[in-house]
C-alpha cells in the first residue's frame, strides 16, 4: 500500500465520523433535544405497552400534561431567575378550596351563572397574592427563595385545611358547577370519529394560551430578558439598569398565576376543591422543568424545553402505570431519570463550554 | 474528569436503554386482570388488606395491575384511567377523598368497568359502584360499652378520652358515633374529658394524647379509633405512668378498633380490654365476589356491610381465630 492510499484509507472513515458526530453534535445542541429523547423511548417502551400508540392513552397524556405543563411553566420563569418556588402545591390547594368555596352549589358565596367567573377571579388572586407574598420576602428581605416558599408552602398548606374545615364536615368542598366542570371534559369544538370524540379540549386550549404567552414573555420581550439577566447575574443586570427586585418578584407573580390556573384544571378534573389537591407533584415540577434543560442556577431557560420536559416525564409516568408498576417503582425510576437528565445536562454544558 | 462527545453519546444511549430495560423488568400483563388502586399502604391494616386481596386474586387465576397513589386524588384518577386502557376486568380502590373519586367511577361507568370501593365508601351520586364498608358504628359501640361495663364494675367514675380519626373519613365520624352513643349509657361509670383531633395521624395523635393527660391526669378511660396509633398510646400512657396490666391500679380502660396484631398482643398481654375488629377477610370476599357478580350482569347493592365483631378479654379464646391481626400475629410468632 502506498503512502497515498493509506492516507485515503485513514482519511474516509474519520470523515464518515465527523460527519455522524457533527449530526450528533446537532441533535444535542438542539432545543428538540428531549422530544428526540422522548421519542426514542417510546419506540423502546412500545413492545413492551402497545397501548402507547393508541389515541386513549395518547389523550390521557395529553389531559395528564396540561395542568403540570402550567405549574412547571410558572416554576421556569423562577428557576431563570435564579430562584426557586416550593410553594406551588400550597397556592394549588388554597386556590382549589377557596375557588371551590365561591362557587359551591351547596352554600357557595356566589350562586348562578356568575359562580364560576367569581371562583375563577378568587383562584387567580389568590395565586398572585401568595407570589407576591413570596417575591417581595425573597426579593426585599434577601431571604433565599427555597427557605421563603418552604415556610409559604407549610403555611398555605395548613390554612388551606384550616379553611376547608369552615365550608364542609368533609375533607374537601364538592357540588361544583357544571360550567366550571367543563374546564376539564369540555371541547372547544369536537367530531365524533368511529365512536371516539376528537376535538380541542378547553384545558389544551387554557394550556396553549399559557404556553404561548410565557413563550412571548420570557423569550421575546423585555422582562422576559430582564428575568435572564437578572438569573445571569443580578449584580450586573443591576449595573445595567434593570429593576432586579422587581423582576424577581413578578417571576413569582407569575409562578402563583400559573399554579392557580393548575388549581382550576386539578380541581374541575377532580369535581371538588380539595386542601391537598397537587400536593405531592413538586418533584414532578421541578423534574419536568430540570430535564428540559433550565438551569437550576439561572440565567437559561425556555418555555419549549418546559414542554418537552413535561412530555418526556408524563410520558415515562405512563408508561410505568401501563404495565402496573407500583408507586415506588415508578417514584425510583423517575427520581433516576431526572438525576440522569440533570447529569446529561451538567455534561452537555461541560463538553460545549470547552469547545 | 473530561468526558468526549462518544462517551457522552454512549451514556445517553445506555441511559434510555436502562429505562427501556426497567419498564420490561416491572412488566406485568395476562388475560383477566383486576386493578387494585390502593391510596396508600400507611398501617398494617392496608398492608394486610392489600395482600389477602391480592392472595385471592392470584389464588383465583386474575392477573393483578396494582397502583398505589400516595393520597393523590388527581393521581389516583389517572391511574384508574391507565387500568381502563389497560382493558382489566375490574377495579378495587381505597380513595383518599369520597367526593374526588366520582370522576373516576363515571369514568369506570363509561368503560363498562365495575368498581368496588374497599372500606371506604364514596359520597353520594349518579355514578354507579358498590361499596364494602365494615359497620364502624356498631364495632365501635360494641367495643366501647364492653368498656364502659368494665368502668362500671370498677364502682368508679372514670374520665375517658377518644382519639377521633380525619373528620373527612365516614369511617371516623362512625366510629366517634358509636363511641359517644355508648358512653351515654353510662353517665355514672364515664364522663369524656378529651376528645382528641387526629387527623389519622400517629405524630398528632401522640402529641395529642400527651396534651390530654398532662391537663386531665386522672384519665383512666381511652377509646382510639385506629389500632394504628397503639405504639403513639403506649408511649404517651407510660410518660404519665398509667401503662399498667388489668387490674393494677393504674391500668388504664383501654378499647381499640380495626384487630391489628399489635393489639391482639396486647389482649393478650393484658393491657387492652376490648378491641372492635374488621373482619378484613369478609371484606375482601365481598369485594371479590361483588366484582365477579358485577362482571356476570348479576344486581349488586351499592353498600355491603361488614358486621365484624368484638374481641374481649372474655371472649378472646373463642373469637380470636376470626381476628386478622391475630393470623398475622400468629404467623410473624410461629416464624
Amino acid at each position: 500500500m502506498t503512502d497515498r492510499s493509506v492516507a485515503a484509507y485513514r482519511k474516509a472513515p474519520a470523515s464518515a465520523l465527523s460527519k455522524a458526530g457533527a449530526f450528533g453534535l446537532r441533535i444535542l445542541r438542539s432545543d428538540y433535544f428531549i422530544l428526540y429523547l422522548s421519542l426514542l423511548y417510546a419506540i423502546c417502551a412500545y413492545p413492551f405497552v402497545p397501548q402507547l400508540f393508541t389515541l386513549e392513552v395518547a389523550g390521557n397524556i395529553v389531559s395528564e400534561m396540561m395542568p403540570l405543563l402550567i405549574v412547571a411553566i410558572g416554576q421556569t420563569f423562577v428557576l431563570v431567575v435564579a430562584g426557586i418556588d416550593l410553594s406551588v402545591t400550597a397556592i394549588i390547594g388554597l386556590a382549589a378550596v377557596v375557588g371551590a368555596s365561591v362557587m359551591t352549589q351547596t352554600g357557595g358565596y356566589v350562586s348562578g351563572p356568575l359562580a364560576t367567573p367569581a371562583a375563577l377571579i378568587a383562584m387567580i388572586l389568590v395565586g398572585v397574592a401568595v407570589g407576591l407574598a413570596n417575591g417581595a420576602a425573597s426579593s426585599r428581605l434577601r431571604v433565599p427563595s427555597f427557605l421563603v416558599t418552604l415556610a409559604t408552602r407549610m403555611f398555605f398548606a395548613g390554612a388551606a385545611v384550616w379553611y376547608t374545615t369552615f365550608h364542609t364536615t368533609s375533607s374537601s368542598i364538592a357540588d361544583l358547577p357544571a360550567a366550571f366542570i367543563a374546564l376539564a371534559d369540555g371541547y372547544i369544538f369536537s367530531f365524533s370519529v368511529s365512536g371516539q370524540l376528537i376535538g380541542l379540549p378547553i384545558e389544551v386550549a387554557i394550556a396553549a394560551v399559557v404556553v404561548v404567552a410565557a413563550h412571548l414573555t420570557l423569550n421575546h420581550s423585555s422582562l422576559g430578558r430582564a428575568i435572564t439577566a437578572v438569573g445571569a447575574n443580578p449584580r450586573t443586570a443591576m449595573v445595567s439598569g434593570i429593576r432586579v427586585e422587581h423582576t424577581i418578584t413578578l417571576a413569582f407573580v407569575i409562578s402563583g398565576l400559573c399554579a392557580a390556573i393548575a388549581a382550576m384544571l386539578y380541581s374541575s378534573r377532580m369535581e371538588t376543591g380539595s386542601p391537598i389537591t397537587g400536593e405531592n407533584i413538586l418533584l414532578d415540577v421541578i423534574g419536568a422543568v430540570v430535564i428540559g434543560g433550565t438551569s437550576l442556577f439561572g440565567g437559561k431557560g425556555k418555555i419549549i424545553w418546559t414542554v418537552f420536559g413535561v412530555f418526556f416525564l408524563v410520558l415515562l409516568d405512563m408508561t410505568l402505570k401501563l404495565i402496573g408498576a407500583s408507586l415506588f417503582v415508578i417514584y425510583i425510576i423517575k427520581g433516576s431519570v431526572i438525576l440522569v437528565a440533570a447529569a446529561i445536562d451538567t455534561l452537555r454544558n461541560r463538553i460545549f463550554a470547552e469547545r | 474528569m473530561t468526558v468526549n462527545r462518544r462517551q457522552f453519546t454512549l451514556g445517553t444511549l445506555l441511559a434510555i436503554a436502562a429505562s427501556g430495560g426497567l419498564t420490561t423488568a416491572v412488566r406485568a400483563q395476562g388475560d383477566k386482570t383486576i386493578a387494585v388502586l390502593f391510596d396508600g399502604l400507611y398501617s398494617e391494616f392496608w398492608v394486610a388488606g392489600m395482600k389477602i386481596i391480592k392472595d385471592d386474586l392470584t389464588k383465583r387465576g386474575f392477573e393483578i395491575f396494582e397502583a398505589i397513589s400516595d393520597q393523590n386524588d388527581s393521581k389516583q384518577f389517572e391511574q384508574v384511567k391507565a387500568a381502563i386502557a389497560r382493558k382489566v376486568d375490574g377495579i378495587i380502590i381505597v380513595q383518599t377523598d369520597s367526593n374526588a373519586v366520582i370522576p373516576a367511577i363515571r369514568a369506570a361507568n363509561a368503560a363498562n368497568i365495575p368498581m368496588v370501593h374497599f372500606n371506604r365508601p364514596p359520597a353520594k351520586s349518579d355514578a354507579f359502584s358498590v361499596a364494602i364498608q365494615a359497620d364502624n358504628e356498631k364495632i365501635a359501640y360494641d367495643a366501647v360499652k364492653y368498656a364502659c361495663e368494665v368502668a362500671k364494675k370498677s364502682g368508679q367514675k372514670h374520665a375517658a378520652a377518644i382519639l377521633i380519626g380525619d373528620l373527612g373519613d365516614p369511617n371516623a365520624i362512625q366510629r366517634r358515633d358509636g363511641f359517644e352513643a355508648a358512653v351515654k349509657e353510662f353517665p355514672d361509670a364515664v364522663e369524656v374529658v378529651a376528645r382528641i383531633p387526629t387527623e389519622w395521624n400517629a405524630d398528632t395523635a401522640f402529641a395529642g394524647l400527651t396534651n390530654a393527660l398532662q391537663a386531665n391526669p386522672d384519665i383512666s378511660f381511652l377509646f382510639t379509633s385506629s389500632d394504628f396509633m397503639i405504639p403513639q398510646i403506649q408511649q404517651a400512657l407510660e410518660s404519665a405512668d398509667k401503662w399498667a396490666k388489668i387490674g393494677e391500679d393504674n391500668h388504664v380502660i383501654f378499647a381499640g378498633f380495626d384487630g391489628f396484631p399489635s393489639a391482639y398482643q396486647l389482649m393478650k398481654d393484658g393491657y387492652m380490654d376490648a378491641d372492635g375488629v374488621q373482619n378484613l377477610f369478609l371484606e375482601t370476599k365481598l369485594a371479590i365476589q361483588a366484582i365477579l357478580d358485577l362482571q356476570a350482569g348479576k344486581k349488586v347493592d351499592e353498600l355491603l356491610i361488614d358486621p365484624g365483631f368484638v374481641i374481649t378479654q372474655d371472649n378472646m379464646a373463642e373469637k380470636q381465630e376470626e381476628m386478622w391481626g391475630y393470623t398475622l400475629w400468629k404467623e410473624k410468632n410461629q416464624a
